[in-house]
């Protein structure tokens, strides 16, 4: 008890980090409420125009209208067109030839569409809506005959196709994850590398008392963590919350402790503070990828998936997601919040050795 | 007052082999890099295939199995299970077994011949993968269906698809035709890559000393401030360009992306950037008193380059706030630059711009990280 007194008090005395940790969260939080665009809108546009006529002008302001694409010059040749797309001016170039009108007519014209294909999300939907609004455009040409399928699509939970109510529950995964690993290996690490840790171990403190009292201040971290981020997402960003709250919380906090107990283990594994910060990144940066929190996990190779299963947050995304956006309890999850269970007390169970090993 | 060259080669000299000395330390420093690359490489694709998908079939005659078959050859989408009606589909989302379902009502191809037949298609909106790639696939193989059923209406005896329209647009993918994600992440990974890197060991290995206290021994020897933070910087500067050249290198032998510009100028561009970063860096380390503070701002920055300077998400879209924000990250700037000679292989004459401000940027932050770190040891 006194012990864990000891490392609370040290963490609220280095208290520069703390709140530079919790208000860094949630002000990331709010960046990303901003800066997320997947689905990318007022691509900008270069156009050139060799048929100057009605049906061409009516073509062009197909796309300006879609609001996927903003006019943003208009040039005179092909090779104009791609020194705009060359600088950066543009993404997406359109020629029409001189005699499209005549060819319109004929049901035989051809425009020619330029796609930056440099940069990552731009191309793919500048490239897809390019293609949709020509296509919607071509058939509403063709006149009177309605289309005989009508196909409605309804996004669940998500209506209005908010990109940040999706990030925020991914979000959630990853930070915890990654500030209760990080912070609990450097409180170790810090120790072994000052050189206090041998101080410690004469006394007639167990290594299990140790352990517990390196990792319950970044619990309660976690917990604080937790509620400002629920705060700033539901009651600043507006995402509905939309389960319940404690089955929220307290597995948010099984996620964090096994976080915790990551860290334990990375802990005996090096043996600076720095050694300590790259190798919870490259354990950070692998959940990040393999446990769908920000790239879906069923489009990955299986070796992959197989490799995923070791990461809390291959359980704890789909939970958040559930429970946060879809509204579900335990009788939908129960699967994933037992796989996270089991898989806490088995890392518990090697964090533990491999601590005890590099006490002795 | 003259920087003595004998002793700055000694300390280049002593640090080098300091770093060199922690193995360990150098065994994630590059395996961190690597091991992204080859996430991003296997792991990731901006546009996702093989949602699992649920088919509520209430038709099940030859037009609904076609409307199905087209959504399954897209690959866009797979075919894992079937339900008996749309509530079904929808606790199958709920649950979190498919992220997408398609509804076909009865009499699909009845009402397809009277023209007002009409589908449902349900997306998991939780999902980010079904929102992005999901969606817009979505839509996309619906207009066609539509469009087919449309030419074969106007014209029955004629080709059916696109064929039948007036105007025909061919695309074409510049730089990147076949819109492969590694060439896309490429460009913008080696930047992140190196600002990560620089910025955290710049600021780490200055707190370091100083927590450890043994910036005062040296500082009692007869050597200059400037020659200390130059000594500490070489070796890293060093690592970052080597790291720089096994992520080039891996991407364009292993991964197969083609490099089109001058190498020669995306050497001193990315000299130049390392600059920038390892100078935020010290900037960093003056500023704060613990390692665990100095590499929770490092970390800070990564996140802020990941989200804000164009790597992920176009920054031509972000509120102005968020733009100016973004302006202080170096990494910003050369992705720009990044993607402007590695992929679109153009020369100087494009991107003197952003070249310019990032020299103008690391020359202030030196500037001031030395000036401010020199005010620290007096």
């Amino acid at each position: 008890m006194a012990l864990t007194q000891k490392e609370f008090i040290q963490m609220l005395r280095d208290a520069r980090s703390i709140p530079l940790v919790v208000i860094g969260c949630a002000g990331e939080l709010i960046l990303f409420a901003f800066a997320v665009h997947t689905s990318v809108g007022h691509i900008p546009m270069v156009v050139v125009d060799q048929s100057v006529s009605a049906a061409s002008r009516s073509y062009i302001e197909a796309f300006v209208e879609s609001g996927s694409f903003d006019l943003e010059a208009m040039a005179d040749n092909q090779a104009d067109a791609m020194h705009a797309i060359d600088s950066g001016q543009a993404s997406i170039g359109i020629i029409i030839p001189p005699d499209f009108a005549r060819q319109v007519l004929l049901r035989n014209a051809t425009v020619l569409m330029l796609v930056d294909g440099s940069s990552a999300f731009t191309s793919q939907s500048a490239y897809q809506s390019a293609q949709a609004i020509s296509e919607a455009y071509a058939v509403s040409l063709t006149g009177q005959v309605a289309s005989p399928l009508t196909t409605y699509i309804q996004i669940l939970y998500n209506p209005d196709l908010k990109d940040l109510w999706v990030v925020v529950p991914g979000f959630f995964a990853m930070l915890f994850q990654a500030i209760s690993m990080n912070f609990t290996s450097l409180a170790v690490v810090r120790e072994r590398e000052a050189g206090t840790i041998e101080a410690l171990l004469v006394t007639p403190i167990q290594p299990i008392e140790l352990m517990l009292a390196k990792t319950l201040p970044n619990l309660a971290l976690a917990l604080v963590n937790t509620l400002t981020l629920m705060i700033t997402s539901i009651l600043i960003l507006g995402v509905p919350f939309r389960g319940s709250l404690s089955l929220f919380v307290i597995l948010s906090l099984l996620n964090a402790c096994c976080g915790l107990v990551m860290g334990l283990a990375i802990s005996t594994l090096v043996n600076t503070q720095n050694q300590s910060q790259q190798l919870s990144g490259m354990v950070n940066i692998t959940g990040m990828f393999l446990a769908g929190v920000m790239y879906p996990v069923y489009s990955m190779p299986l070796v992959l998936r197989l490799i995923g299963y070791v990461f809390p947050n291959t359980y704890f995304v789909p939970i958040a997601r559930g429970v946060f956006l879809k509204g579900t309890g335990l009788p939908d999850l129960w699967p994933q919040a037992l796989a996270m269970a089991v898989l806490f007390v088995a890392l518990l169970f090697i964090a533990t050795r491999l601590f005890r090993q590099s006490l002795d | 007052m003259e920087i003595n060259l004998n002793r700055l080669y000694a300390l280049i000299y002593k640090e080098t082999v300091q770093l060199l000395r922690d193995r360990r330390l150098l065994l994630f420093i590059f395996g961190l890099p690597i091991l992204e690359l080859f996430l991003y490489g296997y792991a990731v694709h901006m546009t996702v295939y093989h949602i699992p998908m649920a088919v509520v079939d209430q038709s099940q005659d030859s037009q609904s199995r076609d409307f199905i078959q087209a959504l399954v050859n897209s690959q866009y989408f797979d075919w894992t299970m079937n339900s008996q009606s749309q509530a079904d589909a929808g606790l199958a989302i709920d649950r979190g077994e498919v992220k997408v379902a398609v509804v076909i009502p009865p009499d699909f191809s009845a009402s397809l011949a009277r023209g007002d037949a009409s589908v449902l298609i349900m997306l998991d909106g939780t999902d980010n993968a079904a929102v992005q790639s999901g969606y817009s696939a979505a839509s996309l193989v619906a207009q066609n269906e539509a469009l087919r059923l449309t030419a074969t209406k106007i014209n029955p005896g004629g080709a059916a698809g696109s064929g039948a329209l007036p105007i025909t647009a061919s695309t074409q993918v510049l730089y990147n035709p076949d819109l492969i994600d590694i060439w896309l992440i490429l460009p913008g990974l080696v930047g992140l890559i190196l600002q990560t890197l620089g910025i955290t060991q710049a600021a780490l290995i200055l707190v370091r000393d100083r927590e450890m206290g043994t910036v005062e021994p040296i500082l009692a020897t007869p050597v200059r401030p400037v020659e200390i933070i130059v000594s500490k910087m070489a070796p890293l500067l060093g690592l970052c360009l080597l790291t720089m050249a096994v992520v080039v290198g891996l991407g364009v032998f292993w991964f197969g992306v083609p490099f089109q510009g001058s190498l020669f100028l995306y050497f001193w561009m990315s000299l130049l950037f390392i600059a920038s970063c390892l100078g935020l860096g010290l900037l960093i380390s003056v500023g704060a008193q613990t390692q665990m503070e100095a590499s929770t701002n490092g970390l800070l920055f990564m996140l802020l380059g990941m989200l804000l300077s164009g790597f992920m998400y176009p920054t031509s879209i972000m509120p102005a706030l968020l733009r100016w924000i973004a302006a202080l990250v170096p990494v910003t700037y050369f992705i720009r630059i990044s993607r402007a000679i590695f992929t679109k292989g153009v020369g100087l004459n494009f991107i003197w711009s952003d070249a310019l401000v990032l020299l103008l940027y690391t020359l202030v932050v030196i500037f001031a990280a030395s000036k401010s770190f020199k005010q620290r040891l007096d």
